[in-house]
């Protein structure tokens, strides 16, 4: 193709997410904008052979991960084994006293999960950078770019064959509809969302019709007598599910921060009582929080006696004393996390960080260091990415989130997940919301 | 349909129609009182304030009366929540929130709209007048009813829609007719009738103009213009057709048919509708003009309330 036609097509995929307003909303210059998400029209290719240990990967983790909340809300036979500090996991910001001893339906906790996954440049190793269990989100703009590459690029489908992801949103639907108290015919299932001003806020009304569900907000919502109701013009209406995208301390103003509005006074209440479920479950930030990252190899072998498929980047918790020595001194070699950020807020990337910045980090994690991890730099590998300014292919790093549901039986993952990819040549950083864009992701059938 | 979506489509027509209303009165007055004389000019400014609800915020806000403050507190002002900028704004901040529930056609004619009118800039439009602009927005809200009646399923949310903007529309007319008039009354009492160039101007701004010689065939007399605005069954800006539009998607939502009522909003609605199909404008200039439409008035403000206290809201379950 030529490259007039290429940038022809490329400003056509433009146009297309203009028009449908697929925006998300950034906050740092204080007023939450609405941006585009820059989207690289090269497709990221992986071998389906190479896919395939991905997934019995992931499959792996994502079991554990449940097996160990229900274990740390239930039994706790892994702090009683000492394979993890009770210290360590009762200190996490978002462990919720509240479940414990909850029976969630079905056993199951995590519901959906985004396990986000480098490779590394030198081994040629995919390895899990971090989980995110509680409410990730970026699936839509999977969904959306393959909608629009197949658009725009339709002899390219016909000629190479790409697993289909399309079938996301009816699955997750399935699994929502299983967890009905009431049984599965008469299950009203709703999305909650945090609102408008929320960064997600078009991804939560794209799922919700996707899947023909309500998109309701906590003030559509009632709790009465222990059951929860949505507001209608002809009165309340029992919900038997809540999706929601709101975070746990905003549920529930009874239970959580007494100043939310975001959520429903007395939804913790119904839910422990059973008579609404939650997905994800509440309470799972405990298993992404980022120091407990560190142990999740251990999880996999105590819970299912198998040796993990994907490897974990080495990982220096700072609330034991040697690592925290360690970190301190070798800093300008490190990249530093806050344990309960994401998006890429609340951290350090020591080698190309000024040395202010790293006394400032210094501080920060000698005053408070079970707040903080540290990792060696990854190098991260580079896929061939359109560059706007030259007109040409460029290497461009990337990592790859791929998006887990889970039934309590089956781990279900659609083929493939968003790929992020850091636009500004050299920039590790892939977050949407620091500047970084997305490429479709193609696992091609039966080759490799 | 839940509540909440049930509320801002309503709002969402509403404000639509404000806007639509303020720029056609704005648009009519400032043509005509060009080819008026200086003196009474403030006087005739003053009752554009007066139908817009907001005489204590201008004051608030101006000292003088005049005709680039009347336009740009009705057309650009952003602390006066009735402009039609803010209409505009707030429209499309209550289809933001509903946007998986109405047409992706809808909800993108609606956000175009808003970056549309948010491009004009109040100094330079002070100066070209009003007309350039409220053209826009009358374009752009009749682009809106088409777009919404060709996209958007006639279901129960739709009904929604149409009680906003048919309520919005009647309560507008009716609070316009009587500040027209009384304020006519009011400044010549000498010539006996207000002149007809008046007259023709609130014609022009309910789009009623060419309607009202086509009907009469005869020059402009007030009682018939008020009769026409108030009373005519056909025309889509009169009371009574707006009412009529009011109380029929009242029924549609409640499933009730003619001859009942499912609650006090179909109550008066149906007692309006009633009144006006009855009524002559004979009557009505006997019982007092103004008398008359206050009353009206307050039945639509009381609808107002019974919708939203019917549909709209739920009590705080302690």
């Amino acid at each position: 193709m030529a490259p007039e036609q290429f940038e022809e097509r490329r400003k056509l995929a433009d146009l297309s997410f203009l028009i449908q307003g697929i925006t998300f909303t950034v906050y740092s210059d204080g007023r939450g904008t609405e941006r585009l998400f820059p989207f690289d029209l090269i497709p990221r290719i992986i071998p389906n052979s190479e896919w395939r240990r991905i997934d019995r990967g992931l499959t792996q983790r994502v079991l554990a991960l449940n097996l160990f909340l229900q274990d740390i809300y239930g039994k706790q036979c892994i702090l009683r084994d000492r394979k993890i500090s009770r210290s360590l996991v009762y200190s996490c910001a978002h462990f919720r006293r509240e479940m414990v001893g909850v029976e969630v339906p079905k056993g199951i906790f995590t519901h959906i999960c985004g396990i986000d996954l480098v490779r590394d440049s030198k081994t040629g190793e995919f390895l899990v950078l971090e989980d995110n269990v509680r409410t990730p989100s970026g699936i839509s703009y999977v969904l959306e770019n393959r909608l629009v590459m197949t658009r725009i690029f339709p002899e390219v489908f016909q000629a190479c064959e790409v697993l289909p992801l399309s079938h996301y949103p009816a699955e997750l639907y399935r699994i929502l509809r299983s967890l009905s108290p009431r049984g599965e015919d008469d299950a009203q299932i709703v999305l909650l969302s945090p609102g408008i001003y929320n960064s997600a806020y078009f991804e939560h009304s794209f799922l919700a019709q996707q899947m023909g569900i309500e998109l309701v907000e906590g003030r559509d919502l009632i709790v009465d007598g222990g059951i929860v109701y949505t507001k209608t013009i002809h009165g309340l209406k029992r919900v038997d599910v809540i999706y929601r995208r709101v975070d746990d301390e905003f549920l529930d103003s009874l239970t959580f921060r007494t100043d939310s509005l975001l959520g429903v006074p007395g939804l913790m209440g119904a839910y422990r009582a059973g008579n609404v479920a939650l997905a994800n479950a509440v309470g799972n930030g405990v298993a992404d929080d980022k120091a407990i990252y560190a142990y999740v190899p251990e999880f996999i072998r105590y819970y299912l006696g198998e040796e993990p498929i994907l490897q974990t980047v080495d990982t220096y918790v700072c609330a034991k004393p040697p690592d925290l020595a360690y970190v301190l001194d070798h800093m300008p070699e490190l990249v530093v996390k806050a344990v309960g950020e994401s998006g890429g807020y609340g951290m350090l990337i020591g080698p190309t960080a000024d040395e202010r910045t790293i006394q400032q980090f210094r501080n920060r994690v000698s005053a408070n260091p079970r707040n903080y991890i540290a990792q060696p730099v990854i190098p991260l590998s580079r896929v061939p990415s359109y560059d706007p300014s030259s007109r040409r292919l460029a290497g461009r790093h990337v990592d790859l989130r791929p998006y887990c549901l889970f039934d309590g039986q089956k781990v279900t993952i659609v083929p493939g997940g968003l790929t992020r990819v850091a636009l500004q040549r050299d920039s590790l950083v892939v977050n949407s919301s620091q500047g970084g864009g997305s490429k479709d992701t193609w696992i091609l059938r039966g080759e490799g | 349909m839940l509540s909440r979506i049930a509320e801002s489509l309503f709002w969402l027509a509403r404000y639509i129609e404000r806007a639509e209303d303020t720029a056609r009165i704005l648009d009519v007055n400032y043509q005509m009182l060009l080819e008026q004389s200086q003196d009474s000019y403030h006087l005739r400014w003053e009752p554009l304030i007066v139908m817009a609800g907001e005489e204590q915020l201008f004051r608030r806000l101006y000292s003088e009366v005049n005709a680039e403050n009347v336009f740009e507190f009705l057309a650009f002002r952003q602390d006066n929540p009735g402009s039609i900028v803010q209409c505009i704004a707030k429209a499309r901040e209550n289809a933001r929130t509903i946007r998986d529930r109405i047409s992706r056609e809808m909800w993108e004619d609606i956000n175009s709209f808003y970056h549309m009118v948010t491009r004009f800039s109040p100094r330079e439009e002070l100066v070209a007048g009003p007309h350039r602009f409220c053209d826009k927005i009358k374009f752009g809200t009749h682009r809106f009813h088409g777009v919404t009646d060709a996209t958007s399923p006639h279901d129960e949310g739709w009904q929604f829609l149409r009680i906003g903007w048919s309520l919005e529309r009647a309560e507008m007319t009716s609070r316009l007719v009587d500040v027209q008039y009384q304020n006519l009354l009011d400044e010549l009492p000498t010539v006996g009738a207000p002149d007809n160039h008046q007259w023709m101007a609130v014609l022009r701004s309910v789009g009623a103009f060419e309607a009202y010689y086509r009907q009469y065939h005869s020059s402009i007399e007030p009682e018939k213009v008020a009769g026409m605005l108030i009373l005519n069954s056909q025309h889509p800006r009169s009371i009574r057709f707006s009412t009529t539009e009011v109380q029929s998607a009242l029924r549609a939502i409640s499933g009730t048919g003619p001859g009942s009522y499912a609650n006090e909003a179909e109550r008066l609605a149906g007692k309006v509708v009633e009144r006006l199909s009855y009524d002559r404008i004979e009557e009505i200039f006997k019982q007092g003009l103004h008398s008359y439409l206050h009353e009206l008035s307050q039945m639509f403000g009381l609808m107002g309330r019974d919708i939203a206290r019917n549909y709209f809201y739920y009590a705080v379950v302690a």
